[in-house]
C-alpha cells in the first residue's frame, strides 16, 4: 500500500480521519507541501479500477471532507488520480499550485447541485422556452451553472448548478416552485456535490 | 512496379479500413450503449421504471458493452484481421 489515491486538494494539512475509503482503504490523511494539501488514502495501484462501489465511496469521502471540521473547501478530483508515492504527489502540488489557488478561490463556500428535467413519456416540450425559463429562474440565484450531456431523448435539461451555502435554501425552493408549475416534467434535483463540474483542474499520475 | 503498387493500393485499403472501422463503431457503439445505460439508471431513479426491468436491462447493456468494447481494443490492437 505504498501508492497514494488523490480525493481532492485542501487549504490545509490537518484533514484526517478514519472511514471506508477507495479500494478498501480504512483512513484518509493529508500529504502537504506548502500549506496545500491532498487528501489521500493508501492503495497499491496507481490505475485503478472504477467499480461502482469505489465511484461511490469516492463522491462519498468528498462529502466527508466537505463536512469535516464544520466545512472544508475541497477542490474534488475525479475518480482515478493515484500518484506512486509522496514525492511525486509533492511536484504536483508544487507545479500546480497556482490552479489550485484560483480553484479554490472559486469554489470557496459553495456547493454543487444537479437538476435534470425529464419529459413525460407522451409530452411534447418546447426545449428553448424551457431552457429560458429554467434560466431566468435559476441562475439569479447561482454563482455558476453549465450545461451537461443530453443522454436520452427523455433528457431535456441536464444543468449543474455552483450554489453559495447562504443560498442553498432560496435555491431549493426555486427549485421546488419551477417542479410544482410542470405536471408535464419529472424533476431530478441532486446534490450537494463536491463541485467537480467548476474545477477545470486536471492532474495525471504519469506526469 | 513497388512504387506503382505502393501508390495505387495504399489509398484503396486505407479506404477498405477506414469503412470497416465505420461499421465496426456502428454495430459495437459504445457511446450509444453508455447513454442506455445512463437512461436506464435515471428512469429508475425517477420511479417509473420497475426494478425488475432496471436490474434486467442493466445487466443486458453492461454485457453488451463490455462486448463492443472488446470489440474495439483487438481492432485497436491489430489482432481482428481486416478481410479484403
Amino acid at each position: 500500500m505504498s501508492n497514494r489515491y488523490v480525493y481532492g486538494i485542501v487549504d490545509s494539512d490537518t484533514v484526517e480521519f478514519e472511514t471506508d475509503a477507495v479500494a478498501g482503504a480504512d483512513r484518509v490523511y493529508t500529504i502537504s507541501h506548502r500549506r496545500l494539501g491532498a487528501v489521500v488514502s493508501d492503495i497499491d495501484t496507481t490505475d485503478p479500477e472504477e467499480t461502482d462501489e469505489d465511484a461511490q465511496i469516492h463522491d462519498e469521502v468528498l462529502r466527508e471532507i466537505m463536512d469535516y471540521d464544520g466545512g472544508t473547501t475541497i477542490v474534488p478530483m475525479q475518480f482515478g488520480m493515484a500518484f506512486e508515492g509522496d514525492r511525486e504527489l509533492k511536484n504536483v502540488l508544487r507545479g500546480a499550485r497556482p490552479a489550485f489557488r484560483r480553484a479554490m478561490n472559486d469554489i470557496e463556500g459553495r456547493v454543487e447541485l444537479g437538476l435534470k428535467l425529464v419529459r413525460e413519456e407522451d409530452a411534447d416540450i418546447d426545449r428553448e422556452a424551457l431552457e429560458e425559463e429554467v434560466a431566468e429562474r435559476l441562475d439569479p440565484i447561482a454563482a455558476q451553472s453549465v450545461a451537461n450531456d443530453l443522454f436520452s431523448d427523455r433528457l431535456v435539461l441536464n444543468r449543474s448548478y455552483l450554489v453559495d451555502e447562504a443560498e442553498r435554501e432560496t435555491f431549493d425552493e426555486a427549485v421546488a416552485a419551477f417542479e410544482d408549475d410542470h405536471d408535464e416534467l419529472m424533476v431530478q434535483y441532486t446534490g450537494p456535490f463536491a463541485p467537480y463540474s467548476f474545477v477545470d483542474v486536471k492532474i495525471g499520475a504519469k506526469q | 512496379m513497388f512504387v506503382l503498387d505502393d501508390l495505387l493500393f495504399r489509398p484503396f485499403v486505407g479506404i477498405v479500413d477506414a469503412l470497416h472501422s465505420i461499421a465496426l463503431d456502428e454495430l459495437y457503439d459504445v457511446e450509444a450503449l453508455e447513454d442506455e445505460l445512463k437512461e436506464n439508471q435515471l428512469l429508475y431513479e425517477l420511479g417509473e421504471r420497475p426494478e425488475e426491468e432496471y436490474r434486467r436491462r442493466k445487466e443486458e447493456l453492461e454485457a453488451e458493452l463490455e462486448t463492443a468494447r472488446d470489440a474495439h481494443e483487438q481492432l485497436s490492437s491489430g489482432r481482428v484481421e481486416v478481410k479484403r
